[in-house]
């Protein structure tokens, strides 16, 4: 190990449990255990949770979980996030401007680095580090911002987070951003589901985004409960949406018909 | 409870809207389906709120935003905006709009903004 040792510090990996382990962080790459890991091979980076934990989660040929004390889990993040195998571009960045339609009132613009690798996207700054997977992305586009009080010319990216849809506005050289939108279409291109909606899906998908339940949708949409489930069954076909509730239907027995007879008589 | 008056383009977002709000408890004074109609009925609906689409046939958010604040300068509207159109924004807020949402909303986000208007 001849390049500088920036940290070393104990940890745990999971192997089907916490194994303790060593990670030592040099300007090239991490040594967990006996294993070497090129920063420049680690293709993403996640912060997760498993058991309740928060961990980091490392992707190179195979995904990794590491476990580090509490307070260093920040700074290796940081430290692989700037170190990963990605194009790197330089910019200013307003993460998540918009939440849900409404305009963030304490987000402010960083100076970093916009950064794509194959599976997300990342702003970076030294006190921010925020991964966008490309499957959340939902749209790229240039756009006029007021700017410092200067109209200048930036990337909107719309995104998904949390459930919620999310603005998000890079700035760089109008030279870059060019390059920029035209490298984020292909890639978002790539990534895009090959699905086409029919009017009912598109209006469907925007009734659950808002929040509507399943009855609410059904008198919205004017189709009945066996429709609007192969509607459900193709959006989540598609990778669209996700079942998370399964409602039952049930009718009355004998002995419940007579008891709501019980009940109506007093 | 408050009033609303949507104005939309669109009749499923007048739908949506109504639906969300009228699940939180609002009462919908009408509905109009570009910024002229919206004009029309703001004189006779007399409503506490409005909720107002930017691009719409006829006259748009903004013109119908000027024309309703002519009249009332104390009018509570809300725009509705697409993402890209916070520009738009601006100009409304500088307008006298007393605040905005972006498409596509969520129910909670609506209700909490047209709450904020109203209590102001």
């Amino acid at each position: 190990m001849s390049s500088k040792v920036h940290l070393r510090t104990p940890a745990k990996i999971y192997n089907e449990g916490w194994v303790d382990t060593e990670l030592v962080v040099t300007n090239e790459s991490l040594f967990i255990g006996k294993q070497k890991i090129s920063l420049g091979e680690i293709e993403d980076l996640e912060d997760i949770e498993k058991e309740g934990i928060r961990c980091i989660q490392i992707k190179n040929d195979k995904k990794l979980i590491l476990q580090l004390p509490k307070n260093i889990h920040q700074q290796v993040f940081r430290f692989i996030a700037f170190n990963l195998k990605a194009d790197k571009f330089a910019v200013y960045f307003l993460a998540s401007a918009t939440v849900g339609g409404v305009v963030s009132a304490t987000v402010q613009w960083e100076k970093g680095y916009f950064s794509v690798t194959d599976e997300g996207l990342w702003f970076l700054s030294s006190k921010y580090q925020q991964r966008i997977p490309i499957d959340n992305l939902g749209s790229i586009k240039k756009d006029m911002r007021d700017v410092g009080g200067k109209q200048r010319m930036v990337l909107v990216l719309s995104h998904v987070e949390k459930s919620n849809v999310v603005t998000s506005l890079v700035l760089c050289p109008e030279s870059t951003l060019e390059m920029l939108e035209s490298y984020l279409m292909r890639v978002f291109e790539r990534h895009k589901p090959a699905i086409s909606l029919s009017e009912n899906e598109k209006q469907i998908l925007t009734l659950i985004y808002s929040g509507l339940d399943f009855a609410s949708i059904e008198n919205m949409i004017g189709i009945s409960t066996d429709e609007l489930n192969e509607y459900y069954d193709r959006l989540v076909n598609a990778g669209l949406a996700k079942v998370v509730k399964i409602r039952k239907e049930i009718e009355l027995t004998p002995r419940g018909v007579s008891m709501v007879d019980k009940i109506s008589k007093g | 409870m408050a009033k609303v008056l949507i104005v939309d383009d669109t009749a499923f977002m007048r739908k949506l809207l109504k639906n969300i709000l009228f699940g939180a408890g609002f009462d919908i004074a009408g509905e109009a389906e570009n910024g002229k109609q919206a004009v029309e009925l703001y004189k006779g609906l007399k409503p506490d709120v409005v909720t107002m689409d930017v691009v719409m046939p006829e006259m748009t958010g903004i013109d119908a935003l000027k024309q309703i604040k002519s009249v009332d300068k104390d009018a509570k509207i809300v725009m509705c905006t697409a993402v890209g159109q916070e520009k738009i924004v601006k100009t409304a807020i500088k307008l006298g709009a007393r605040g905005y949402i972006i498409k596509p909303f969520q129910a909670p986000k609506v209700i909490e903004e047209i709450k904020k208007v109203v209590g102001e």
